[in-house]
């Protein structure tokens, strides 16, 4: 017991090192088996990077979507992050951050695309901004933003 | 050409490390820059003990003698003086100028710090009940001055601390903070060590006395005191009984005699009368 009060400090990190890697390890799996279910239910939905140009005859509406989203970091990804920081090399564990904070932004930005009955989005454009810059100092959380937009392009009918 | 939606199979944004593994292998990579630098620093002490010139002895000496409060003692000198005068001729010990130091505190020891000052806590001198266990006591300390002990004893930091005293200087700000941050007088001494400066102390009393009696004695005090064994497997110190047995096996082995003690004399029962209060 006495050992346990003396060292109150290192127990919680210990146990918010076992908490952040548990919940963290199930959201993000979760996150990734929910981004490649509407990945592919979304799929017929182009988006690209280029103008585009179409004969005015055939565009009915042509309207700005966007899609943000904020992914926080969990306490077993930071302690990785601070290792790496004397190391140095690839940020592993900030790398599937990232990538689902740039996909989720974009599946929501096609989501809307949907909605409105768009068949393509063109002239997208994808931005990433940290929340919380200085992440890897103590009491502070740090996110990712990732923002996608693009024109969503309505077609006549034919 | 015609638009073929196609679901890519693999990701090329995320590395596929589990990152339990990359986790391990950096806490590895710590722990083994970690114990890297415990080896090194230990060699480097080692090196320094070895080879450590006086004159820094004697700053390392001032540097830890701050920890300590109290003063000088002519009664403990003047007893110590007696033992120097019995030492060889070319003992090391002779290069070194001793002086006494005693602290008020209540704790049983004495601590030999750099550059030859002696440190007696108050609390040991009231232990004292005759001339020859107190000669046993200095002794002993000097045995820890003559394998160069005092010196270990600072720890680890003791090379990093000597590099930076002969780098840049005694009295440089960046020493000083090393000696203040990196050496720790109260660290303990091994097992080995110990009874090395018993055995020591040992040769110095039969030099001085012609006998061998009041070795064991203040430490069959401290053995009534501390009754249980247990604790002591895991001390640096030996457990006073297991002094007192090889002690006893070295008297044997000389064939030392043993004899009358000597009571302790007027101006030493004054001193500990005025430690007590």
């Amino acid at each position: 017991m006495e050992l346990i009060l003396q060292n109150l400090d290192l127990l919680i990190f210990l146990i918010l090192l076992v908490l952040g890697y548990l919940a963290g390890t199930l959201a993000e799996k979760r996150h990734y088996r929910s981004i490649i279910r509407r990945e592919k239910a979304l799929l017929k939905l182009p988006v690209v990077t280029a103008e585009g140009s179409f004969p005015v005859e055939r565009i009915k509406n042509a309207e700005l979507v966007c899609g943000s989203v904020v992914v926080s970091i969990d306490y077993f990804k930071r302690l990785l992050a601070i290792l790496r920081n004397i190391f140095g090399g690839r940020v592993k564990s900030y790398e599937s951050l990232v990538d689902r904070a740039r996909r989720e932004a974009i599946l929501r930005m096609k989501e809307e695309a949907n909605r409105r009955g768009a068949k393509m989005v063109i002239n997208m454009r994808l931005e990433t901004a940290a929340i919380g810059k200085n992440a890897n100092r103590k009491k502070s959380i740090g996110s990712v933003e990732a923002i996608a937009y693009g024109t969503a392009v309505v077609l006549q009918k034919t | 050409m015609k638009f073929t939606a196609r679901y890519p199979r693999d990701n090329v944004n995320v590395s596929k490390t589990h990152p339990l593994a990359e986790l391990a292998w950096m806490l590895g990579g710590l722990v083994s820059i970690g114990v890297l630098l415990f080896v090194v620093l230990g060699l480097a002490t080692d090196l320094a003990v070895e080879r450590i010139p006086p004159r820094v002895e004697t700053w390392l000496g001032s540097q830890a003698l701050e920890q300590f409060s109290g003063q000088d003692s002519p009664a403990l000198e003047q007893r110590l003086q007696k033992i120097l005068a019995k030492l060889p001729a070319d003992s090391i010990l002779r290069n070194y100028q001793f002086h006494i130091f005693l602290d008020k505190r209540a704790d049983v020891n004495a601590v030999a710090l750099p550059g030859g000052t002696i440190v007696v806590f108050a609390g040991l001198l009231r232990q004292v009940e005759s001339e020859n266990e107190l000669t046993m006591i200095l002794a002993h300390e000097l045995g820890h001055f003559a394998h160069r002990d005092h010196l270990r004893g600072l720890g680890r930091g003791l090379g990093v601390t000597v590099a930076s005293a002969l780098l840049f200087g005694k009295d440089n700000a960046a020493s000083d903070l090393l000696a203040k941050s990196l050496l720790s007088v109260q660290s303990q001494y091994s097992k080995a060590q110990e009874q090395a400066a018993d055995s020591f102390g040992l040769t110095m009393l039969e030099r001085v006395y012609g006998n061998c009696s009041g070795a064991t004695t203040f430490f069959a005090r401290l053995a009534r005191e501390r009754k249980s064994r247990l604790p002591y497997l895991l001390a640096s110190h030996p457990h006073p009984q297991n002094r007192i047995d090889s002690l006893n096996r070295e008297i044997k082995a000389n064939s030392c005699p043993l004899e009358q003690v000597l009571p302790v004399q007027a101006d030493l029962q004054a001193l500990i009368a005025a430690s007590t209060n």
